[in-house]
């Protein structure tokens, strides 16, 4: 029952094709006869239409292209970057505020590991360390040293 | 919004300069009368030469004593000791001692161990003896390096 069903659907589909194929080629045998009787000032005001048209389409596909060739370049970079950029123009003042922070806190944190580093060769500790600053600071010494 | 930007921008920039100079100015002038207690107590082998110093001579020594807490007692006591001398020293010899110190710094252990045992033996020296070999051996800076 069900076969006979799915037949009998395939053949009005079918139909249905050719009946709007067949109505398709009426319409085009219709419009170029009436094309052929067409005035010159019609047949040229669709001629400035259609190519009106063209060129906005040209014009389209040339933006599409220029864009795709851009995303080519890492789309996963650019979705990050479209997604991240779009956010900081929405929100300028904290974007604003979070490069000023991030300013802040490298410069706070290479200063702090410079006056880290420096300690131990701050005047203090020479001052405490294992030779007196004279030992450091006798040309002398180091002058027997390199003979000795 | 850029206007908006630009002024936090100088507003900041504004700050970090008058921190900057402020501090510098404040290091640099400070007499005896003004120290606080801490740094009197940690200065005081210098205290009655304390303002002939020169700005930068005074300077350098408040940073030996910000650093001063820093250490433990036995590196205090030698810091007290040794200030006096390291103060008359000229720049040239405080310029060539922290070069040295930074050098003596990477040495290892043994190493050290050997230069402590050199100090001594070299302090044994007649001082004619000593005073020659400074005196053949050149300056390390200029006048430029210590400026």
């Amino acid at each position: 029952m069900k076969i006979d069903d799915n037949k009998h659907i395939d053949q009005q589909a079918s139909l249905d094709a050719n009946v709007e194929d067949q109505i398709a080629r009426n319409i085009v045998e219709l419009l170029d006869s009436r094309a052929q009787k067409l005035r010159d000032e019609h047949s040229l005001r669709l001629a400035e239409a259609r190519s009106l048209a063209i060129g906005r389409l040209v014009s389209q596909e040339a933006q599409l292209a220029a864009s795709h060739s851009i995303h080519r370049s890492g789309h996963t970079l650019q979705w990050f970057g479209g997604r991240f950029g779009h956010y900081f123009e929405q929100h300028r003042i904290f974007s604003t505020l979070l490069v000023v922070c991030v300013m802040l806190l490298t410069f706070f944190a290479v200063q702090q590991f410079s006056v880290n580093h420096q300690i131990e060769n701050s005047d203090a500790f020479l001052l405490a360390s294992d030779l007196p600053p004279e030992a450091y600071a006798d040309k002398g010494f180091t002058a027997w040293l390199d003979t000795n | 919004m850029a206007g908006y930007q630009l002024r936090l921008k100088s507003l900041v920039f504004a700050f970090a300069l008058f921190v900057s100079g402020v501090s510098v100015v404040k290091a640099a002038d400070v007499s005896w009368a003004e120290l606080n207690d801490a740094q009197r107590q940690v200065l005081n082998p210098l205290a009655s030469e304390w303002d002939t110093l020169r700005p930068w001579q005074r300077e350098k020594m408040l940073d030996i004593a910000s650093d001063y807490p820093k250490m433990n007692a036995d590196k205090q006591a030698l810091v007290k000791k040794r200030l006096t001398n390291w103060s008359r020293m000229t720049p040239y010899e405080r310029e060539n001692a922290r070069k040295r110190h930074q050098q003596f710094n990477a040495l290892s252990a043994d190493k050290k161990s050997e230069l402590r045992k050199k100090w001594l033996e070299y302090q044994q020296l007649p001082e004619s003896e000593r005073a020659k070999l400074r005196a053949e051996s050149p300056d390390t800076y200029t006048d430029a390096d210590l400026n």
